[in-house]
């Protein structure tokens, strides 16, 4: 029995090719980014020379680079703080229902199974200000035309709003699952002492689903920080930087403009910044709750 | 029982090892060409990197093609192979990568500047000049400055392009308006337009560039075309208040609603919907966009109302002032001139390419302006359409003409003034502030290169 | 009284119900009417004549089956590949007896999630470059199966850990040694985790976009996603072809999804409950 499981060779086979790759896709692509972000290497050039912190200095002194900073947090702040409380009431009211649950499931998800490109070319047409859907249905209201996507004032939202079309559903089921999985005695057994839908919902379904609420929340952080994809669809980063964000902003620099060494101190930063809030999150708020087992 | 599963296992081993040597093996596999030395027949290759993909560029890519066969005709064993790529994508990573890596193809289609100064400082890019003098075309050239570096030329320009307006003319016949002669005059017909309930200037500022074609060309109005070249050297200032009179023009031009609401969400196509619709009856825009304007496909009636003038100067009877480049060309690799025969092949095809008969060619064909000194007889008798004949009459008008910014300017500030502009379209700023915040990257870029 | 209170939720849920449908349905809409014009003056509902012309021209122009294939090969070809290197290691650490060198290589393995993969761009287009491989399909292959490799470890870990030990002594007994155990017993046993891994694997190599628009530049290789772009960028001024081609690549996945939801559903939750 030991004897077959403990045979060095076949181990090390099984390990090596998933082993590998993380290691060629993970670790060696931070050491070259950590690396390269000392230099002032314009991804063309032989010799490579190292300037410090230079770039590091220039990308914190540098406004825009701020501003898509903010741009992340309002990704997360919007994903924390209006698509969770939506995420939960909608998986609660699905949860409930008795007719044409399925039907609910089904359609809530649809959206997460397209391609964000595509997704992003279809809300640029209904957020077009003369025959897009948005303008022609708030035109019913007499409401003027809102610039959406040409607008500074308007281009985050709604960029954050078709995220949210895009992932409230997949979270959605993801909670109803956990709902859904919770024994039906507990939920009884608090009806019988009579107690309201509302109080059996707050009392007990939620903090039952409090963990797979915490790992929707860590989800939608590490999907802001890495979001990029539809903003290069919707906007490319623009109206003037407005909608920008860390990754369209290293990518701006490092691959339109001959900047390679600066592109990969951004990528640092994205990194460490992901890994801060990741340890802020982990630390303040997920302790306090029940810590994510794997 | 057992051997099964241990063939089973054998081949998913054999899978990935055969996945990962297959990642690792692919360099090893391109062709190494001609090996330089012998002079005899042996066949040899080199490959031409174009951009001629699809519909709108087949006329280019015909003229490729017979340049191509004549110069297979005029060296022994040549063989050329066409690979063609997307320009946007080839300027922007494929070339990049390749050029990083030290092996380019041994043509390929480049932008002379910032690109082709890249490359060379590199010495990747072969130096022409000893070709061009045995040929004897240097001076055949309108410019040479974006392949030129350190007093060597990297490059050949394939075209040439101005950038002015373009303006529905049956619309200005209709309300009896004529080309202005003075940006007060053109402001009037502007007001007019406005008046009627059209849009003046077709403009779509997603990609800043769009809109600095028109500030680019008023800032060098207003404080003339020698001022961007000074911005690099030191020399002149961004914030120089004739320059912040050109650009709080555009600003005003801006405030006055003189382009479409909103336009700051428009890609490059939408403006010229907006002019093909009669939406918008003004337009500045590249003279490539004749092209456009000329295709019964895409233009549909439209055909025959475009014309097109330079945007006038601030004082009737004063210099035109016009941006005129011929920044896209072909370069070649460093490489051939290891090799003699690739080096005669490259001779042959440059002495193909670069001919008056091509060039206008190009002209008749595709509307791409002769990057070749040419007189405006000439070109008048190739292409007797309305639209090309208004854009020669641009072209012989130019009293100075002026590379564009980007040309001139560092990355950098390139990325400072794209986002200005938006900023200034947005409202955000205003024209003063704006070009404070571009100085201040001028000066931090002027800084990292001594 | 009791039946309002039943309908109040089925009210709200309709709502979110036509929020999330109506898209879909204003560009079905608008794909079937002639312009621009068209759109403005009938937004909501059904033109008085259909216009099927656009479908024709975009298939024409966007050549959506080439694409669709590279999507669905490239797609297909990376999420197996991860399962299959993923179920390995996974099988390794959990049942094989490495215990302290199999802690490691896991907690190294957890890492990798924390990882923004997009923010390695550079560096791994710097790796594709030096391989030489930028430009073949294998510049997107290599790294969606590395990138799905730490989320997979998980899962399947998660899953071959549960199973009882009894079922190898009784295989090892059959004279089974660790190469059939896994192929033969384990990984058999572990399919549904395969599948819910696969699902969510193959959706995101389906739908990515950054890495497929960055490292492939000949247009016949080029995906879905990234075609479509290109497409609407290139056809921008009519947005009745544009829907039209929107219709198209939408549409196969909507069939796939219908076809496979409670697979889809049942493998997306499964595995975020365990993960």
């Amino acid at each position: 029995m030991n004897k077959a499981l403990r045979n060095p060779l076949i181990y090390i086979l099984f390990v090596l090719p998933a082993f590998i790759l993380f290691l060629a896709f993970f670790i060696y692509p931070i050491y070259t980014a950590i690396d390269n972000s000392f230099t002032s290497w314009n991804g063309i050039s032989k010799d490579v020379k190292y300037i410090g912190f230079d770039n590091y200095a220039t990308a914190m002194s540098d406004v825009a680079f701020w501003k898509s900073v903010k741009n992340n947090v309002y990704f997360i702040l919007f994903s924390c703080l209006v698509q969770v409380p939506l995420i939960v009431i909608f998986s609660l009211l699905i949860a409930n229902v008795k007719r044409l649950k399925g039907l609910y499931k089904t359609a809530v998800f649809a959206p997460s199974i397209m391609s964000t490109a595509v997704i992003g070319i279809l809300w640029g047409f209904i957020y077009n200000p003369d025959f897009g859907l948005m303008n022609q249905l708030l035109g019913l209201f007499g409401v003027e035309p809102i610039y959406w996507l040409s607008d500074k004032n308007w281009a985050m939202l709604s960029i954050l709003i078709t995220n949210a079309w895009q992932w409230t559903g997949f979270y959605i089921v993801m909670v109803l699952a956990a709902i859904i999985s919770i024994p039906k005695e507990l939920d009884e057994a608090a009806a019988i002492d009579g107690a309201t839908g509302w109080q059996r919902a707050m009392k007990i379904t939620l903090p039952l689903v409090m963990p797979i609420i915490s790992v929707v929340i860590m989800l939608s952080i590490a999907g802001a920080m890495k979001a990029a994809d539809i903003i290069l669809v919707m906007t490319k980063g623009g109206p003037a930087g407005s909608t920008d964000v860390m990754a369209t902003y290293m990518i701006r620099y490092a691959i339109t403009s001959f900047k390679h060494g600066f592109g990969n101190s951004i990528a640092v930063l994205i990194f460490v910044f992901t890994m801060i809030i990741t340890a802020l999150y982990q630390v303040l708020i997920a302790r306090r709750n029940e810590r994510i087992e794997y | 029982m057992k051997k099964k599963g241990l063939a089973l296992l054998m081949s998913l081993l054999f899978v990935s090892s055969a996945l990962l040597s297959a990642c690792g093996g692919k360099g090893a596999e391109k062709p190494s060409g001609g090996t330089g030395g012998a002079a005899g027949n042996e066949p040899f290759e080199i490959t031409i990197r174009h951009t001629q993909v699809g519909e709108s560029k087949k006329f280019r890519l015909a003229l490729l093609n017979d340049v191509v066969s004549k110069t297979e005709a005029a060296v022994p064993g040549l063989k050329i192979k066409l690979d063609a790529v997307d320009s946007e994508v080839n300027r922007k990573e494929k070339l990049r990568g390749e050029m990083a890596a030290g092996k380019p193809p041994e043509v390929f289609d480049v932008f002379g500047s910032p690109d082709a100064g890249v490359y060379a400082k590199e010495g990747l890019m072969l130096d022409l000049t000893p070709i061009l003098d045995e040929l004897g075309i240097k001076d055949k050239f309108t410019t040479l400055d974006p392949f030129t570096h350190d007093g060597k030329i990297y490059g050949l320009p394939i075209g040439g392009s101005i950038e002015g307006i373009f303006y529905n003319k049956e619309y200005f016949e209709q309300k009896g308006l004529s080309v202005p002669k003075s940006l007060a005059e053109l402001e009037q017909i502007a007001e007019a337009i406005k008046a009627d309930g059209k849009i003046p200037f077709a403009q779509s500022s997603k990609d800043a560039w769009i809109p600095l074609m028109t500030t680019n060309n008023l800032w060098s109005y207003y404080a003339g075309p020698e001022v961007t070249y000074g911005f690099k050297t030191g020399e002149t200032k961004w914030t120089d208040p004739k320059v912040v009179e050109g650009v709080k023009k555009h600003q005003e031009w801006v405030e006055k609603g003189y382009f479409k609401k909103g336009e700051l969400g428009f890609e490059y196509a939408d403006m010229r919907n907006q002019i093909l619709s009669g939406e918008a009856i003004m337009m500045m825009d590249g003279s490539w966009a004749n092209s456009v304007f000329r295709d019964p496909e895409q233009a549909g009636d439209m055909v025959g109302k475009i014309g097109y003038f330079n945007l006038p100067p601030v004082n009737a009877g004063d210099p035109v002032v016009v941006m005129q480049d011929a920044n896209n060309g072909y370069g070649f690799s460093a490489e051939v001139a290891n090799d003699p025969r690739k080096l005669q092949a490259v001779k042959e095809f440059i002495k193909n390419m670069w001919t008056d008969e091509m060039q206008l060619r190009g002209l008749k064909e595709d509307g791409v302006l002769p990057a070749m000194k040419m007189d405006l007889e000439t070109m008048n008798s190739t292409s007797d359409d309305p639209l090309m004949q208004d854009i020669f009459k641009g072209v012989s008008e130019i009293g100075k003409s002026f590379p564009a910014f980007d040309a001139l300017v560092q990355a950098d500030v390139n990325t400072a003034l794209s986002m200005g502009i938006q900023q200034v379209i947005g409202g955000e700023l205003d024209a003063q502030k704006m070009l404070e915040n571009v100085q201040a990257a001028q000066e931090a870029a002027n800084a990292t290169e001594e | 009284m009791r039946a309002m209170k039943k309908l109040i939720p089925h009210i709200f849920l309709m709502a979110y119900l036509l929020v999330i449908l109506y898209p879909f349905l204003f560009v079905l809409f608008s794909s079937v009417k002639t312009d621009n014009q068209s759109i403005a003056a009938n937004p909501f509902g059904l033109p008085d004549t259909f216009v099927l012309d656009n479908y024709v021209n975009a298939w024409v122009n966007a050549k959506i089956s080439t694409y669709f294939w590279n999507s669905l090969y490239i797609g297909v070809l990376s999420a197996c590949l991860s399962i299959l290197f993923a179920a390995m290691l996974a099988f390794a650490i959990t049942r094989m007896r490495y215990n302290r060198i199999s802690a490691i290589l896991f907690q190294c393995i957890l890492l990798g999630m924390l990882i923004p993969n997009n923010s390695l761009m550079l560096p791994i287009y710097g790796i594709m470059r030096q391989l030489d491989i930028l430009n073949t399909h294998m510049a997107l292959i290599l790294p969606y199966v590395a990138n799905a490799i730490p989320f997979s470890v998980i899962i399947l870990a998660a899953f071959m850990r549960s199973l009882p030990g009894e079922i190898e002594e009784a295989a090892v007994i059959d004279g089974l040694r660790s190469g059939g155990l896994f192929a033969r017993i384990i990984l058999p046993l572990t399919v549904p985790a395969i599948v819910t891994v696969f699902i969510i694997n193959f959706l995101g190599n389906w739908n990515e976009f950054l890495l497929a628009n960055y490292f492939l530049s000949n247009d016949e290789l080029r995906t879905l996603p990234v075609r479509m772009v290109g497409f609407r960028d290139a056809y921008n001024m009519n947005y009745a072809q544009m829907s039209a081609g929107i219709v198209f690549s939408v549409l196969p996945v909507l069939i796939i999804y219908a076809i496979l939801q409670e697979k889809i559903i049942e493998g997306v939750t499964a595995g975020s409950v365990k993960g």
